[in-house]
């Protein structure tokens, strides 16, 4: 082989568009560095018990991508790693990416979770939104991938130098616990790079009406999410904040759109499931469906919002919304259109917050050399009708670093990408 | 005699959704009754209603087909099949003099770790409740 | 040569050494014929663990493995690897799930132990009727097929364009460029340089690997990936067709207009200055003037979104932001003329939408919201008349309207569909293999359905999804490279087999064909997938699905319920 040619390709990002091109380089003979900021990988949708518009179970749609990237000889998956400079050009990128210490051995360790218990220090777990406790050595829900453990060195008393508590390490009978593992950095050559960093949801905190953190029982998207999912805090039972069912809620849309000005396409579908999720734990609960538009392109996502109605959800058409505590209940004020206001009575509600890019974009941005919008998304070339590469040869940009999109469009442009990448050679 | 009796299951679990939620059991640690003993298939459709009648003839007290949710089977629709199979099934079950409710179908998904285990401990209690198999060939035979 | 099996336990740690007592699994299934050796080891999918494994297959000569390790959704395939490494098939290796599915859900070790001997036992019943499978290998063509030469197809096919690889691009109608060419004003005025997609028609021209049949239509697909064979036809002719093998085949067929003048509540056809999408891209097409039937300029015009889309059922999602753009033409061509947008529900979910349409506002369109309209009147007093959502009713003259039609499945398509063997949605598009994950294959490998032929889709998710039907092939079909189709399908025992054609019915991947001469069902091993189904619905146990098959099932199921 030419020196100066090589057969890699870096993929910055483990979500569905991140997974789906590099398993199609992979197939392709591509050798592919995938790289996850997260110790665990599969992106958002690993958060989801279910997937609208067919209702589909979230991790048996993913969990078999998943094994096949972990089992791909291919791919090199890092997780919790992060791609610190990118120099050079098609064909020939320089990249570096530090591997954070995860003080387990990926190697020894077989995932029996055995040294979680042991572990004395407990802490709020990120991934389910703070709903429940975590230790310091921790995966972040049964069934994440891959199925080893990451000490979180913040908290660990003994990496912080408080103590020599080796709880973890004398429970496991692999000598996978690794306290003296440091950051890596590793050096690799590609010819192109796929950026495929997901989303973030809009910051509820920023637009007080909503009543988020101040009113009990108002939930983001998120902690919705992990409410209802079987492998979540509750294992499914979606509980208020005082270990009750709620009986009615209400169901915010378009939270955030007016703030960053743009419709993220895909809330109201989720919206909906949302209310599907609730009237099948909940049949009797009442569900209100506060929307703007209703966002439901394509042929097959009307029939979705239907089938909602069908189950008895209320719809209630909405310009503005006040969230307000009322003893235990909740208060809504809702601007409808009609001179006097609407006002509700639900005891939750869950805020549909809208797609924005993910902070990090801003860092790479800078490390790729690429150009983001001024919503923090990454530009593709769609005036020269190329909407997933971007004007620096080489590359590409898919899935929502790009725009707000759903799953499908995600992953039809990750395939672009790599048509676009297997081009080159 | 119902306290002494611990019962026999056979379980069909289907690879992509019900043995990765047996799986997940395990990787939680649930207590699982141990009446199931698994039989991991690609597709709940492949269960051929011979194999069910036979597990039944060779003593099992009870016969569990599980898979994905309908509508998430990975091979499209197999599961469709195997719902419609089922009740045929169950029809073959009462001319043997066998009652029905010994062949459960459930659909347990990837993520229903939980599911799984009181699908399992659930069935477990109901045949428990039925008593032996009475086409259970004689073990002094 | 007689069977010698190898049982090998991993204590995974304390995982199974401690919930199990090994020796005594080992105790009882060492006297099982055919079993030579049963071991324990430490951790059989460590390196060491793995070599331990391949040393034990050389040195006792074992031809059969059986592992009580972990689930074999974590290790099979390493165990896989590690039979190849010795020497041996690898599917003459049974994982027997004694960890996740034993040792850690039955906490009482007695109870432990006796399953895991049932799980092991069972195992090694089961694996005496292993049959060593073998990869199959099969040439495959890299042409690839284009059905539709509009946007989505012009884009695929230049897309495809390799060295090694002939693209075929066929369009029934006279010229390439399909429905983006007729709204070349409209397209550009919202900044779609359409140009570049007459560059990219020449180029396709000149290109010696792209053949282009124009004014032709395809008569049949038959085969499975790596080899279709095509044949086509020149529309409206009986002789000179063609035909030629691919490997793949992309469907980029386009997508019609409803039908407004089924709904009378558009008067569409009955009251003159009423138009569509289309037939007000033609005006503007042919001259720049926009012209009421009198021959003189409008004052006002009414753009009415979402013709059809309660009828359709679903919402055609590019019709808002065209209508947005005829108003924005408009407004900045005209700016003296009245514009209103009566919409329902705003479709506007591309990131740059919501600005277009707070633009547009700012122009003076007129946009009202309404849940219901009707278009009434005669030329030069056109009135609609609408509810707004709050339930009131309003009222509009104007002497010019265009209604928005919702799209609909180019006809043709069921026929397309039955001829490659795909599934339609039941709006009449085509079906994607899977809504999430596979939005541009079908449920046959090998065929992609690409922009408009799969429902509605903007300009920009259309190219992506060409591109995207171009990345898969890419990735699946290299020139010069085989395929490998799945291992673990499904054969028919012929002698068994009383044509009864329940298989055939079943599968949905179209994998089983009946064969006239011998009465019986065959099985296209490139197209199964093996799930098994076939054997399920097969009421002569005639169908074996392999590594699956009865009589390896049973023995699992007969040794569960030994006593």
């Amino acid at each position: 082989m030419d020196e100066n040619t090589n057969n890699n390709v870096l993929v910055i990002g483990a979500g569905m568009g991140g997974i789906q091109a590099s398993l199609l380089l992979a197939e392709a003979g591509k050798q592919v560095y995938l790289v996850e900021k997260e110790p665990l990988f599969g992106g958002n949708v690993i958060k989801y018990e279910e997937v609208f518009p067919n209702m589909e179970c979230s991790t048996c749609m993913i969990a078999p991508k998943q094994q096949e990237v972990l089992q791909n000889p291919n791919i090199e998956l890092m997780t919790h790693s992060i791609v610190e400079d990118v120099q050079g050009s098609v064909g020939n990128f320089s990249v570096k990416i530090k591997k954070k210490a995860r003080y387990v051995s990926l190697v020894n360790c077989i995932g029996c979770g055995a040294c979680y218990d042991p572990c004395p220090v407990s802490l709020d777990n990120e991934f389910e939104q703070n709903l429940s406790q975590k230790k310091a050595i921790y995966i972040p829900c049964p069934g994440a991938l891959p199925n080893v453990p990451v000490i979180d060195p913040e908290y660990c008393t003994r990496l912080k130098g408080v103590d020599e508590c080796s709880a973890c390490k004398d429970s496991c009978m692999f000598e996978a616990i690794e306290y003296d593992q440091k950051d890596e950095i590793l050096d690799v050559k590609v010819t192109a790079v796929i950026v495929a960093t997901g989303f973030g949801l809009f910051d509820i905190t920023a637009a007080p009406k909503y009543g988020y953190g101040k009113v009990k029982n108002v939930y983001s998207a998120f902690e919705f999410e992990r409410l209802f999912a079987k492998n979540g805090p509750t294992e499914g039972n979606t509980v208020l904040k005082g270990g009750e069912n709620p009986n009615s809620i209400a169901i915010i849309h378009c939270v955030g759109r007016k703030e960053l000005g743009y419709c993220s396409g895909v809330c109201c579908m989720y919206s909906y499931k949302f209310s599907q999720y609730l009237k099948h734990s909940f049949p009797d609960a009442k569900v209100f469906q506060l929307y703007s538009d209703m966002c439901v392109p394509g042929k097959s996502y009307q029939k979705f919002y239907k089938q909602t109605m069908d189950k008895g959800v209320d719809f209630i058409y909405h310009e503005d919304v006040e969230v307000k505590g009322n003893g235990s209940k909740i208060k809504l004020n809702v601007k409808n259109g009609k001179d006097k206001d609407q006002e509700l009575e639900v005891d939750m509600v869950i805020l549909a917050q809208s797609l924005k890019s993910t902070e990090s974009n801003s860092e790479l941005a800078k490390i790729l050399g690429i150009e983001q919008d001024d919503k923090g998304f990454f530009v593709s070339m769609t005036e020269s009708f190329e909407p997933a590469s971007t004007a620096k040869p080489g590359i590409y940009v898919v899935g929502c670093s790009e725009a707000p999109k759903d799953v499908p469009q995600s992953i039809a442009q990750a395939e672009a990408a790599v048509g676009k990448v297997l081009a080159l050679t | 005699m119902s306290n002494d009796f611990k019962p026999n299951i056979v379980g069909f679990l289907c690879n992509w959704c019900t043995y990765a939620a047996a799986d997940l059991a395990g990787q939680s640690k649930f207590d699982i009754k141990p009446s199931i003993n698994v039989i991991r298939v690609m597709c709940s459709s492949r269960i051929d209603p011979n194999l069910v009648l036979g597990a039944f003839l060779w003593g099992a007290d009870g016969v569990l087909v599980a898979g994905c949710h309908p509508g998430d089977c990975h091979y499209e629709k197999g599961n469709f099949y195997t719902r419609r199979r089922f009740t045929q099934m169950k029809k073959v079950l009462e001319t043997l003099n066998l009652d029905p409710d010994r062949l459960q179908l459930a659909w347990v998904s990837a993520s229903e770790g939980q599911r799984y285990r009181d699908v399992i401990n659930a069935f477990t209690d109901k045949i428990k409740e039925m008593g032996p198999n009475p086409l259970k060939p004689n073990p002094a035979v | 040569m007689s069977d010698k099996i190898g049982v090998y336990v991993c204590e995974c740690g304390p995982n199974i050494g401690e919930a199990i007592d090994i020796d005594k699994v080992i105790e009882a299934i060492s006297p099982i014929e055919d079993v030579a050796v049963v071991r324990r080891h430490k951790l059989l999918c460590s390196g060491d663990g793995q070599n331990f494994l391949v040393d034990e297959i050389k040195n006792e000569g074992l031809t059969h493995v059986v592992l009580g390790a972990c689930s074999p959704k974590d290790h099979e395939i390493t165990f896989m690897n590690v039979a190849t490494r010795a020497g041996i098939n690898p599917y003459l290796i049974q994982v027997v799930n004694i960890r996740e599915q034993c040792a850690w859900i039955f906490k009482d070790k007695d109870i432990a132990t006796k399953k895991a001997i049932k799980y092991i036992r069972a195992g090694i019943e089961r694996i005496k009727y292993h049959k060593p499978l073998q990869k199959k290998e099969l040439d495959a063509n890299p042409d690839v097929l284009v059905l539709g030469g509009g946007l989505a197809g012009i884009e695929a096919a230049l897309a495809l364009t390799q060295t090694d690889r002939k693209v075929y691009l066929v369009e029934k109608s006279a010229d390439l460029g399909g429905s983006v060419m007729k709204f070349e004003k409209l397209l550009s005025h919202q900044g779609f340089n359409l140009g570049l997609i007459k560059e990219k028609v020449d180029k396709i021209n000149s290109n010696e690997n792209i053949e282009v049949l124009t004014s032709t239509n395809v008569e049949s697909v038959i085969g499975f990936f790596g080899n279709f064979e095509v044949t086509t036809k020149p529309a409206g002719e009986e002789a000179g067709g063609k035909s030629f093998i691919v490997g793949a085949v992309v469907v980029a067929s386009g997508y019609n207009w409803f039908d407004l003048e089924s709904t009378p509540r558009y008067g569409y056809k009955k009251i003159e200055d009423v138009f569509t999408i289309n037939d007000f891209g033609r005006m503007i097409e042919e001259s720049e003037k926009l012209k009421l039937s009198t021959g003189k300029e409008p004052k006002s015009i009414a753009l009415v979104h979402c013709g059809g889309r309660k009828e359709l059922g679903y919402c055609s999602r590019v019709c808002c932001m065209q209508m947005m753009n005829i108003g924005n033409y408009i407004k900045d061509k005209y700016p003296g003329i009245e514009v209103h947008e009566l919409h329902s529900d705003l479709c506007v979910s591309s990131k740059n939408d919501q600005k277009y349409y707070e633009k547009s506002k700012e122009k003076g369109i007129n946009f009202i919201r309404m849940k219901g309209v009707e278009v009434g009147g005669k030329a030069g007093a056109i009135s609609i008349e609408y509810t707004t959502l709050a339930g009131d009713k309003g009222k509009l003259a104007v002497d010019m309207a265009v209604v928005a039609p919702g799209m609909i499945p180019e006809a043709g398509t069921p026929q397309v569909a039955d001829m490659l063997n795909v599934p339609l949605h039941p709006t009449g598009f085509f079906k994607e293999g899977h809504e999430k994950l596979n939005p541009v294959g079908t449920t046959m490998d090998g065929i992609y359905v690409v922009g408009c032929a799969q429902g509605p889709k903007s300009f920009m998710e259309t190219l992506i999804q060409a591109q995207a039907a171009t990345g898969k092939i890419f990735s699946h079909l290299i020139p010069g490279k085989k395929i490998e189709p799945e291992v673990k399908v499904s054969e028919i025992i012929e002698a068994f087999c009383t044509g009864c054609q329940t298989c055939l019915d079943v599968c949905f991947y179209g994998a089983i064909t009946y064969d006239e001469d011998k009465g019986v069902s065959v099985v296209n091993e490139a197209i199964c997938r093996g799930c098994g189904n076939c054997a399920g619905s097969c009421p002569s146990d005639a169908i074996r699905p392999k590594h699956f098959t009865t009589t390896q099932l049973y023995q699992e199921v007969v040794e569960a319920l030994r006593e």
